[in-house]
């Protein structure tokens, strides 16, 4: 079976500001602050009135030691830069901080109902928490011509394990043992935005007890 | 084809299925010629010779009853085999309308439906079924509308939408898959459903499968064929119940293959739907023991290359790794090196 | 299409709605009742005559749930080729005409949150179908019907029973235009806007919504314009091995097919894409009038839409 170079896999590219968008709602976490940093600046040279039309929602990185370590694309802000005092002087029509994701999902969900079309909507973080807000933005019929995503911090997965259906969080291995009934999961590249999960298929059904070397791979 | 049932056969547990020679005879082969590559393979599913699979809109064969028993026997385990998104209410009128309309047409002595303008009276003789409902009415019916005719027709059914120029799989009945999962790919786009078939992206071949069904029309539908091979004659080969057949793939040995393997053919066809302007895929599945194969000496010898010859990356992605080369020496005997005809049908 | 999928229907009422639009009901010939079809679909009306045959494409506006008949509404068009003054003119209660089998290139987006629906004149039939369908869900939508004056508003008490205050009337006339900005600056998520009517409305529409941010996925549109007019000339089709005449009213494709060659089409209005032909050879100008081919598709000169395009050449070589 097929588990890599699967053409389902999301496809994340840096994200760049879409003018042709009339409202901009961002969200972020951790590292992924500083893609929002990046769109909004240039939003600023390139049409500013738009800032004032704008809504970002954060999730501040906890560990600052560990933001100051990983590799931001040089043309890029500094890190430093995504603090949410910088944020706030930037003149956006909302800025709000959250501790953690279920509770800027809610507030997520309740900016979607209100809002009009000629809104485009900027993630940016670690892929699991990309793909819980797309499951929200299907809701809306918000589709890919509106949602540019970045993935920045952890790869690791959610993995949905085929077998009993349970989902296994923050998966960094490409075996891992299912969170609910226990068998070893082979994690693929087949991804469902439905479920904003990776398939997970029991590795050693064949030949029960081998596996076949655990590696961290989703870092 | 004069089906006499075979109710009791399983495709479980002791595997009682078997082919009689008449359905050997008209087995649909996918191997044309001696050797198998992708291609889109798309022709009109007009209505073939008499006695062939391709007869009828959709085959009823002698294992017709003993399929749906084991359809009803998934979906009791796993009701998620079944799904349909809300909005797909009326492409599952269509797909029940055009499933009931052709087997009453094709099979009277076993279907009929009356119509009196929406009271339909329906009876599935075979199942015995005997349904007075309203069309277009969902509350009249014992289950959705996809849900009842689907658990009386062989095969499994894929209903697409069709929008912002792509096609979403988004309601289905999948109890006999090849190794994948509905409830897993359900909102999927054509392209991501089929993410995880190796090289046919890279040929081509999903971008114009799209294009071509995007432009699928009313009262012109297609059909293709797809193969697989499966050890033992097991219906469900899902990803959910992989625990269960996986180990199957390791018991074959030089004595057993021929008994043991299955070739597994899919028959696909494609309708545009009237009413919701949506896509049906109904993928019939069609099983054959390799020793029931070799009875057609000149089968014995095209599938016997067909398998040699295998890209690397078909055989791993068809699950074939671990007994591809035993099934290939099984055949051996038969393979004394004359030309084969060209086309599928038997000499 | 081929024309063995035509079915024959016969014409049961023919009615002037107003002064420009009749209204026709066609009956299956053999049968009960036509084919089941999804709203915004059009069916494309085969017209002989002793010189030429006719092909253009009309919405279906009845009921996609009432089967005994299929309704359109043609307009007389000013400057014709003919077909809408053949329909007008020479068909009667009685009538035998060919079919196409309905094609849908205007469906409703089924996961939308709103629709809003702007007609313009005779653009309103797809949206009478759609009401249908509307009617029984909970998708909230809208409908502005924009047309000359009140006498030609054709259809509206029929709309009315479906839409009551959801419909919002226009009377050029009377000085009333609709405002595309206020309608499209306040929509909610996941609305889709459809726009059936004159080229100019369908510019405007797409145009305004495009500055609101809305992107392209949202904006369906749909136009029936005849083919335009040009000066005569030849083609050589290289398989076929013949030439063929392309009159100035005639289009490419038509004249194409009154030598009895098939060209696969749907729309016949330079949208679908569906009839796109090679071109081998090629000295002079393409003349590209769809708007199916990208710019640089355009520039290549290696392909064309015969159902619109045209030519002005020495000479032009189709691979048909």
């Amino acid at each position: 079976m097929l588990v890599t170079g699967i053409k389902s896999k999301p496809v994340y590219a840096p994200l760049r500001a879409d003018t042709g968008g009339r409202y901009h709602l961002m969200l972020g976490k951790g590292i992924g602050n500083v893609a929002l940093m990046r769109v909004l600046r240039e939003l600023q040279s390139a049409a500013p009135q738009a800032l004032g039309r704008t809504r970002v929602l954060l999730i501040p990185e906890q560990t600052p030691a560990t933001t100051a370590a990983l590799p931001v694309p040089p043309a890029d802000p500094p890190v430093s830069d995504a603090r949410p005092e910088n944020f706030a002087a930037l003149g956006l029509e909302a800025l709000r901080e959250f501790s953690d994701v279920p509770s800027l999902l809610r507030e997520f969900r309740s900016l979607l109902d209100g809002a009009l079309m000629g809104t485009r909507l900027y993630v940016a973080g670690p892929e699991s928490f990309i793909g819980l807000a797309m499951k929200i933005a299907l809701e809306f019929d918000l589709n890919k011509d509106e949602i540019r995503a970045e993935e920045l911090g952890t790869s690791a997965r959610r993995v949905y394990c085929i077998h009993c259906r349970a989902t296994t969080e923050d998966v960094r291995t490409n075996i891992v043992r299912c969170v609910d009934c226990g068998s070893w999961l082979l994690v693929r590249d087949h991804y469902s935005r439905r479920l904003a999960a990776y398939m997970g298929v029991m590795v050693d059904a064949e030949a029960p007890g081998e596996l076949p070397q655990i590696k961290e791979v989703f870092v | 084809m004069s089906a006499v049932f075979k109710p009791h056969e399983t495709f479980r547990n002791d595997f009682t299925f078997e082919n009689s020679p008449e359905a050997i005879r008209r087995f649909p082969l996918p191997f044309v010629d001696d050797q198998y590559m992708y291609s889109v393979n798309i022709e009109p599913h007009a209505p073939g010779p008499k006695g062939s699979v391709v007869e009828f809109a959709f085959d009823v064969d002698e294992h017709y009853v003993a399929e749906c028993r084991e359809r009803e026997l998934v979906l009791a385990a796993e009701p998620l085999r079944y799904q349909a998104l809300p909005h797909m209410m009326s492409a599952q009128w269509d797909c029940l309308e055009l499933i009931m309309e052709s087997l009453a047409r094709d099979y009277p002595a076993h279907f009929s439906l009356a119509k009196r303008a929406n009271r339909w009276h329906w009876i599935n003789k075979p199942l015995g079924i005997d349904q007075v409902f309203t069309f277009g009415d969902p509350s009249s019916l014992p289950r959705e509308p996809l849900d009842f005719i689907t658990r009386q027709a062989q095969g499994d059914f894929v209903v697409m939408d069709q929008r912002e120029g792509d096609l979403w799989t988004e309601a289905g009945m999948v109890t006999t898959p090849a190794d994948w999962s509905l409830d897993f790919d359900v909102g999927m786009t054509f392209k991501e459903w089929h993410g995880p078939v190796p090289l046919a992206h890279e040929l081509g071949v999903f971008d114009r499968a799209l294009k071509f069904l995007l432009n699928l029309r009313l009262g012109q539908p297609v059909r293709r064929l797809n193969w697989t091979m499966t050890v033992n004659p097991r219906l469900d080969t899902s990803p959910e119940n992989y625990p269960k057949w996986g180990p199957d793939r390791t018991k074959v040995t030089q004595q057993n293959a021929g008994d043991l393997v299955h070739l597994r053919v899919e028959m696909q066809g494609l309708w545009r739907l009237p009413r919701s302007n949506a896509v049906m895929f109904g993928i019939r599945c069609y099983l054959i023991s390799v020793r029931e194969l070799s009875t057609i000496p000149k089968w014995a010898r095209r599938v016997r290359r067909a398998l040699k010859g295998l890209h690397p990356a078909l055989v791993d992605y068809k699950g074939l790794t671990r007994y591809r080369d035993t099934v290939v020496e099984w055949l051996a005997p038969f393979d004394d090196g004359s030309p084969t005809t060209p086309g599928a049908a038997p000499d | 299409m081929s024309e063995a999928q035509t079915l024959e229907v016969e014409v049961t009422a023919i009615e002037q709605v107003t002064p420009l639009i009749k209204h026709f009901k066609l009956r299956p010939v053999a049968g009960e009742s036509m084919p089941a079809f999804s709203g915004g679909s059009h069916i494309v009306v085969v017209m002989r005559t002793p010189t030429r045959v006719y092909r253009n494409p009309y919405s279906l506006l009845s009921p996609p749930h009432r089967l005994e008949s299929y309704e359109i509404g043609v307009r007389r068009m000013d400057e014709s080729r003919g077909g809408s003054h053949f329909m007008h003119d020479r068909v009667r209660v009685g009538t035998r005409l060919e079919i196409a089998h309905p094609v849908n290139l205007f469906a409703l987006d089924k996961i939308a949150r709103k629709h809003v629906l702007i007609a313009g004149g005779i653009g309103i039939t797809p949206f009478m179908a759609h009401l249908e369908d509307l009617h029984e869900g909970r998708v909230p939508y809208e409908l502005h019907y924009s047309v000359r004056g009140r006498e030609h508003a054709a259809f509206l008490p029929r709309i009315l029973q479906r839409t009551g205050e959801r419909v919002r009337m226009y009377y050029d006339s009377e000085g009333q235009s609709i405002d595309f900005d206020g309608l499209l600056s306040h929509q909610p998520l996941g609305t889709h806007v459809y726009v059936c009517g004159p080229a100019g409305m369908i510019d405007r529409v797409a145009a305004t919504a495009r500055e609101w941010g809305w992107p392209d996925s949202h904006i369906h549109w749909e136009q029936f314009s005849a083919p335009p007019v040009g000066d005569a000339f030849e083609v050589f089709l290289a398989r076929s091995k013949m030439t063929v005449h392309v009159a100035p009213d005639q289009s490419l494709l038509e004249s194409i097919e009154a030598q009895g060659v098939e060209v696969p089409y749907l729309c016949r209005g330079g949208v679908c894409g569906f009839c796109q032909t090679r071109v081998l050879e090629v000295d002079g100008e393409l003349i590209h009038n769809d708007h199916f081919l990208s710019d640089a598709e355009k520039a290549k000169r290696n392909t064309i839409m015969p159902c619109v395009s045209r030519a002005r050449c020495k000479s032009l070589v189709l691979d048909l």
